[in-house]
């Protein structure tokens, strides 16, 4: 179905098919994003959630369908092109440089600035103090949580309008987990646009203005987060009870 | 045993020449994810480029008056920096035509290439200026004696020692004071995420060969200096010591490799106060397959 020419939204995911090579991995997901919004997708192990964050950010080329962001379609459109239009992308794993401090790991983020964004370190660790008390470790001797910190600062240096997180609770202890969800609602607050895929969802729907489930690469339910989250059929599939 | 101070001297000189070859063998490795083994006749090739502009300097009647102590001079220091500029811009040609196309095929096939490239090298050097050896400098050199410690060093021996500290310090202060060399850096460690980060990854491979390409025919050159003549073998007779250096070190560290360097350059000269000179590569051989053995990431190394 075609969505509207001249939507307000700020990323639509216009049913892609994509996947690694000759396998398949998403059929026809299709994905709305507002301006300011904090959109989670959740979904079991395999559901295609990071292959999802990977076409959107330029990494795998879909077969079919397509992406825009702000305006334009950014389909096919390689990772350095996109950061440039104002969408920055966390990885899982290793979302960091280890052998660079905290404070050079962000100076990377802002690499294709050419004016002085020593202001904008200061924002980020006004975001992160604890990071600024470690700004000249490095990040390999860090621990998970403050190595996603510095993942989620190195994608903000640049002032993106999205940023897409993947599982940025992931591994993390319950506490670190629920520190790093009220920065992401922080960093929402500056008014930043936030896609999050977790399999852990519970409290990335709390804070999410709405959510996606996906299951075997296909869209399955949409709703606010609140709803979600009190959905029982979801709750007992998706959301471990 | 009374020996030791100055095998220890000719360890550091042997070691200075294979860390500056081993600085590029690593950030290779690192950035652009192969091993090089053109790399030693890229080091060849700058002493070649040295010899050749230097005979050019030479009939243009540019003089060559020994700056002091040192058995060469001024337009022999003149081809030695224009030598480091060819050399770095003919490994950034050898990379838009050799290299860049196979970035996507994989580790393997870039090592294959390198390995082509080298014997490629070898023979372009030999088709050029033959397989004789030619002279740097033709004089023989006093050596003078330090008092006291009983060791013998000579200026230009000083001179490879200064030159390798002074590129060393250099390149640190590149790469940890630059935004390039931040950029190397985190290209070395993860370099996809450099490119979603939005860093210009070219512009990173770019100055890698730059700095590899200068750094390998420093090493060519000096390697010159000390022995006083060139051969097209001379890169390919140092590429196991300095493979081993930079496995002993750390693949990927920078600084690991010349760490390497020095132990390797150490413990080759040291031996031969114990067994025969002709075993000094096996030395190096030995201390690369053990430390594959006991710890295959380096002394530096880090788990990727």
């Amino acid at each position: 179905m075609p969505t509207l020419e001249g939507s307000m939204s700020l990323l639509t995911v216009d049913e892609i098919t994509g996947g690694y090579g000759d396998m398949e991995v998403l059929h026809e997901v299709s994905v709305e994003l507002d301006t300011g919004e904090i959109v989670t997708v959740i979904g079991p192990n395999g559901a295609g959630k990071s292959t999802l964050m990977k076409t959107i950010f330029g990494l795998l080329q879909p077969t079919g369908g397509e992406i825009r962001f702000d305006g334009k379609s950014i389909t096919g459109l390689a990772p350095d092109k996109i950061v440039r239009l104002g969408m920055a992308y966390v990885p899982q794993v290793e979302n960091v440089f280890p052998s660079l401090t905290a404070q050079e790991n962000l100076e990377m983020g802002a690499f294709i600035l050419s004016h002085n964004y020593s202001d904008r370190i200061d924002d980020i660790y006004e975001l992160f103090p604890l990071l600024k008390a470690r700004r000249r470790q490095r990040v390999g001797k860090m621990s998970g949580g403050e190595r996603q910190m510095v993942a989620m600062g190195r994608a903000l240096m640049l002032n993106p309008k999205l940023i897409l997180l993947d599982e940025p609770s992931a591994a993390l202890a319950p506490n670190l987990a629920a520190m790093i969800f009220d920065r992401i609602a922080a960093i929402n607050q500056t008014g930043v646009a936030i896609l999050i895929v977790e399999q852990n969802a519970k409290e990335s729907l709390k804070l999410s203005d709405r959510g996606y489930v996906l299951a075997g690469g296909r869209n399955r339910f949409e709703d606010t987060g609140k709803n979600l989250l009190m959905n029982k059929e979801i709750g007992e599939l998706y959301l471990g009870g | 045993m009374s020996r030791l101070p100055q095998l220890i001297v000719y360890g550091i000189i042997s070691g200075s020449i294979i860390s500056l070859g081993g600085i590029g063998v690593s950030l290779t490795y690192s950035i652009l994810g192969f091993s090089n083994f053109a790399h030693g006749d890229i080091m060849a090739l700058g002493a070649y480029i040295c010899f050749g502009v230097f005979v050019l300097f030479t009939g243009l009647g540019i003089g060559n008056t020994p700056i002091g102590p040192l058995s060469f001079g001024f337009s022999f220091v003149l081809s030695f920096v224009s030598a480091l500029a060819l050399t770095a811009l003919a490994t950034v040609v050898i990379d838009r035509i050799l290299f860049k196309r196979l970035r996507k095929a994989g580790s393997i096939i870039l090592m294959m290439a390198s390995i082509g490239l080298a014997l490629g090298l070898r023979n372009i050097l030999q088709f050029f200026w033959g397989p004789q050896p030619h002279y740097y400098i033709e004089k023989i050199q006093v050596a003078s004696v330090i008092p006291g410690l009983g060791i013998r060093i000579k200026p230009d021996q000083i001179f490879i020692i200064i030159t390798t500290v002074a590129l060393v310090v250099l390149v640190h202060c590149f790469l940890q004071y630059t935004k390039m060399g931040k950029a190397m850096r985190a290209s070395a460690d993860n370099i996809a995420l450099a490119r979603v980060t939005g860093i210009n990854t070219d512009r990173v491979i770019l100055w890698t060969w730059v700095i590899g390409g200068a750094l390998a025919a420093t090493a060519g050159i000096l390697t010159g200096i000390e022995n006083k003549f060139i051969t097209p073998e001379l890169g390919w007779q140092m590429l196991l010591s300095v493979f081993a250096a930079v496995i002993l070190g750390g693949l990927g560290n920078p600084y690991g490799a010349i760490l390497g360097g020095m132990i390797i350059g150490l413990s080759e000269e040291v031996s031969t106060a114990f067994i025969s000179t002709g075993y000094k590569p096996a030395v190096a051989f030995a201390i690369m397959i053990i430390m594959l053995l006991v710890k295959p990431t380096g002394l530096l190394g880090r788990r990727k």
